[in-house]
């Protein structure tokens, strides 16, 4: 259990639009649904319609992608309004976002920007999510990026950052097992050395994904399935957490409902933690891939 | 300061100016004046401008992307690269200032109309039609005006009735048949721009959106009381404009047909 004593909710999957009709018309076994908050702050239409239906029968997590949580720019009061007054309306059981910049001088890039790893990013970013939570009334979940550049200003790894604004700023963590396997090609680094630094009793979720391997990098596509070496990452992180909430990401070449809530609950066999069984896993993910 | 050593603000707007510079990512950072070397690091693979270059390819990529979401009639008409292209000016021009992509389209048939791509008042009217479809799309619902409701007004009351429309609710005019190109594009056929004028509602009922085609005469009286004039006033516009009284049959079958599609949130009585 994480120090927010914020439930496991199980395997869930990502709400796409592309499931809407199966879900309200099957009402599938799934244990939680991940939305994704900009897609239904602006609109009274259809996906505000759906959601609010679907956060009827499931838990509904808010997973945002535009916070800029690390930008230079003022906070967003008027975004963060409307994300709590959604988070209220679908009884979110937490909110979360990415250790990352969107945009500067008042525009978006719409791309989860990488931060340099040094001080000021840490007391700015720190900052920043303290405000935010104060604002939300619960603590911000902070999810760990893809990125493929490193700063030359950067003083600290990314975990070792992650850890210690986790610290400062008292928020939860969504650890994203793939982005560590992205990253760690990208950056090569150890990606078992990434899961072990982090604060297991902050970790309140966890994602899954595919990625796309170009060979000298990997993008992170969120178009397949994934990989051995992803779930070895979970099972690791798994042992550390204890069973937390889990969920699976799939936002391009998607594929229908039943193929990406089978991939999901591929993760139940590596949530035995409680029972004291690990599926039989290598100890290790291959390093450094390039 | 050494570029390695960029205080976090100037490093995010030095990094945002190269991704979203419109040229390639060499041009990019030669714009953007500071040493990539000194302030990207190199992986095993690639160099620091090429690793930068990953943002910078995929910016163009999501703006189109998001942009086709919303025009993809507009992009099926002009083909992958001159959407692209145009997609490029719109928004180096209108940059996204928005959390949500749903409204970085907004100003695009204005650009279209200011531009000097061929076919351009074919192209403002069909991405008319496109955004107004997106708006109606996230409009607010509303409950939409019972069917029988002016059937309750006393007959000496009628002409002082003010409507309230949905929110979900576009009246557009065009110089081309829009509605009939986007048409054709929805049923995988070509499209090809047809001058004539025409008229259209766009709305929303039960979360669907609907293209009701409307004839001159229907679209200024509708105008007329989307825009809050009384059903009397109204009728005095439409004289005005086309130098007769409606016809009783006319109104009959307008407010049959808008009830029917749920045009209407409210009535009130002026005094």
């Amino acid at each position: 259990m994480n120090r927010f004593h914020l439930p496991d909710l199980g395997v869930g999957v990502g709400l796409r639009t592309v499931h809407y009709s199966h879900i309200l018309g099957t009402q599938p076994s799934v244990d939680w649904f991940e939305a994704l908050s900009e897609n239904y702050l602006d609109t009274g239409g259809r996906p505000r319609f759906v959601l609010e239906k679907i956060a009827e029968q499931y838990p509904i997590v808010l997973h945002g992608v535009s916070m800029s949580i690390g930008g230079t720019d003022p906070i967003d009061f008027d975004y963060l309004r409307k994300l709590k007054a959604l988070a209220a309306t679908v009884n979110a059981r937490w909110v979360s976002d990415h250790l990352c910049w969107t945009g500067v001088s008042g525009r978006n890039v719409h791309d989860l920007l990488p931060m340099p790893y040094n001080e000021e990013s840490l007391r700015h970013t720190a900052e920043r999510v303290k405000i935010v939570s104060d604002f939300l009334e619960c603590p911000l979940v902070i999810e760990n990026p893809s990125s493929y550049v490193e700063f030359a200003s950067s003083t600290m790894t990314e975990w070792d950052f992650l850890a210690a604004l986790a610290q400062e700023s008292d928020c939860g963590l969504l650890l994203d097992v793939n982005n560590i396997y992205v990253s760690s090609f990208n950056h090569s680094f150890d990606p078992n050395v990434y899961v072990d630094a982090i604060p297991a009793d902050r970790v309140v979720q966890v994602h899954l994904a595919g990625h796309t391997n170009h060979g000298t990098h990997i993008i992170d596509t969120h178009n397949d399935f994934v990989i051995d070496e992803v779930w070895q990452l979970y099972a690791r992180a798994c042992a550390r957490t204890g069973n937390v909430s889990t969920l699976m990401e799939w936002d391009a070449d998607i594929p229908d409902f039943e193929t990406v809530h089978a991939e999901a609950r591929k993760a139940e066999a590596f949530r035995t933690v409680s029972s004291g069984v690990l599926p039989a896993v290598a100890d290790e993910v291959a390093y450094a891939s390039v | 300061m050494p570029p390695s050593e960029l205080a976090l603000a100037p490093l995010q707007e030095w990094m945002q100016a190269v991704v979203t510079h419109p040229g390639d990512v060499y041009e990019a950072a030669e714009a953007a004046a500071s040493d990539v070397d000194a302030i990207v690091l190199p992986s095993k693979t690639l160099q620091p401008i090429q690793r930068l270059g990953i943002y910078h390819g995929m910016y163009m990529l999501r703006m189109v992307e998001a942009m086709e979401a919303d025009y993809a009639a507009v992009a099926h008409f002009l083909g992958e690269h001159a959407f692209g292209h145009l997609v490029e000016g719109y928004v180096q021009r209108f940059p996204s200032r928005s959390y949500t992509f749903n409204r970085l389209g907004d100003k695009l048939p204005g650009y279209v109309a200011d531009s000097t791509i061929k076919q351009r008042t074919f192209l403002y009217d069909l991405a008319r039609l496109e955004l107004a479809m997106t708006q109606v799309f996230d409009e607010a619902e509303a409950e939409p005006l019972p069917a029988d409701a002016i059937g309750t007004v006393p007959p000496e009351s009628i002409e002082a009735i003010r409507f309230t429309p949905i929110p979900a609710l576009r009246l557009l005019a065009f110089r081309y048949d829009a509605n009939e190109a986007f048409q054709s594009f929805r049923e995988g056929g070509q499209i090809r721009p047809r001058r004539g004028k025409s008229w259209l509602a766009v709305h929303r009922r039960d979360y669907s959106v609907y293209r009701t085609p409307l004839s001159q005469e229907a679209f200024t009286f509708l105008g007329s009381l989307v825009s809050g004039e009384t059903i009397g006033s109204a009728i005095m516009t439409f004289r005005r404009r086309f130098r007769r009284l409606p016809e009783q049959q006319e109104l009959f079958t307008w407010f049959r047909d808008w009830s029917a599609e749920g045009l209407f949130a409210a009535i009130a009585i002026t005094e």
